[in-house]
């Protein structure tokens, strides 16, 4: 009997120690793979597409932008249905300026926040009108992550479709689009448009950073099955 | 046991005071201010932390295994290296009954 249940903890005991074990070796699999796709998407973030794809197909409303999606140009038909002030955007040269940013209705049920341009000038074409279609093309790129400055009536902390989601019933697509031209059915809308900030990745350091998670995960599950003959070493 | 004493001694110090520094800097950073600045400058303190926390579990658990330590106590002491206070108690605690 006192043999039986000697060998059922023995038994209990290695079953623990290789399911924290596999715990542990999953938990390294599991940042070795999202060290893999961080590095996955730096290769898409960084390499800008110029030809025109049709924005429903590339990605969705209600979901996040697929990485394979960013940096490429799209082209959109909707109307504005709102326009906010996003303040002290930084250009691709540097430049900080505030920029007109407007939510454009794309078919029946969605959105997209699309930058217009400089909030400076946003009284250039007062003939457009919210039933007008327009036609943008332009590069889609990530929400913000930051604020850039408050919301307020009328003006955005941010470019991103989680400020704007309380204002309408709409389905957002994630992410903006920075647009490089539009066009009503009859002519084409001149103002300046402003270049994207340039991607300032801090991907790398995240990069390295679940790859040392790697290490202390194994180097754990290592841990765990020596421990039971570091103790039987040392009672002895 | 004196070198392993001593090696959890010095890990539970540095890890209490990266647990510090995680919660009452890196944290109210990153969720309370909205400043990118900051937040770079303070971006190493999670990863020391990871770091640190790992060395403090291998000496706690040499430890625990020479002075025979239960399991419950031992994940006690593994434990108390994730929260402010609690690694420098233990280690108080430690020298007290052991040295």
């Amino acid at each position: 009997m006192t043999q039986k249940s000697s060998f059922l903890t023995k038994l209990g005991q290695i079953v623990a120690v290789l399911l924290v074990t596999a715990l542990f070796v999953s938990l390294g699999l599991w940042q070795l793979q999202r060290a893999a796709d961080l590095k996955e998407s730096l290769k898409v973030a960084t390499a800008v597409d110029t030809n025109v794809v049709l924005l429903e197909s590339i990605t969705s409303p209600r979901q996040a932008i697929p990485p394979s999606a960013l940096n490429r140009t799209v082209s959109i038909t909707g109307k504005y249905i709102a326009n906010f002030k996003a303040a002290n955007q930084k250009d691709g040269n540097g430049v900080i300026q505030d920029w007109e940013s407007a939510l454009l209705q794309v078919g029946d049920s969605s959105a997209i926040l699309v930058v217009r341009g400089l909030w400076s000038e946003r009284l250039l074409n007062p003939d457009i009108a919210q039933s007008m279609d327009i036609q943008v093309e332009g590069l889609l790129v990530a929400s913000q992550d930051g604020d850039r400055a408050r919301n307020a009536p009328g003006e955005i902390s941010r470019l991103d479709s989680a400020v704007v989601v309380s204002l309408t019933d709409l389905d957002l697509f994630d992410g903006y689009v920075v647009a490089t031209s539009e066009a009503t059915r009859n002519e084409s809308l001149e103002r300046t448009r402003v270049v994207p900030e340039k991607l300032q990745s801090r991907i790398p350091g995240f990069y390295w950073q679940h790859l040392s998670y790697v290490v202390i995960w194994w180097l754990m599950a290592a841990v765990v099955v020596f421990l039971p003959f570091y103790r039987r070493r040392v009672s002895t | 046991m004196s070198g392993a004493l001593k090696r959890f001694r010095v890990m539970a110090i540095i890890a209490g005071v990266m647990s510090l520094l995680l919660w009452f800097v890196d944290l109210p950073v990153v969720y309370l201010f909205n400043n990118d600045d900051w937040k770079s400058m303070v971006a190493w303190i999670p990863f020391v932390h990871g770091w640190i926390y790992a060395a403090y579990v291998l000496t706690a658990l040499q430890f625990a295994t020479k002075a025979r330590w239960s399991l419950k106590k031992t994940v006690w002491l593994i434990l108390a290296g994730t929260l402010p206070i609690a690694s420098f108690a233990a280690e108080r605690r430690v020298v007290r009954q052991y040295s």
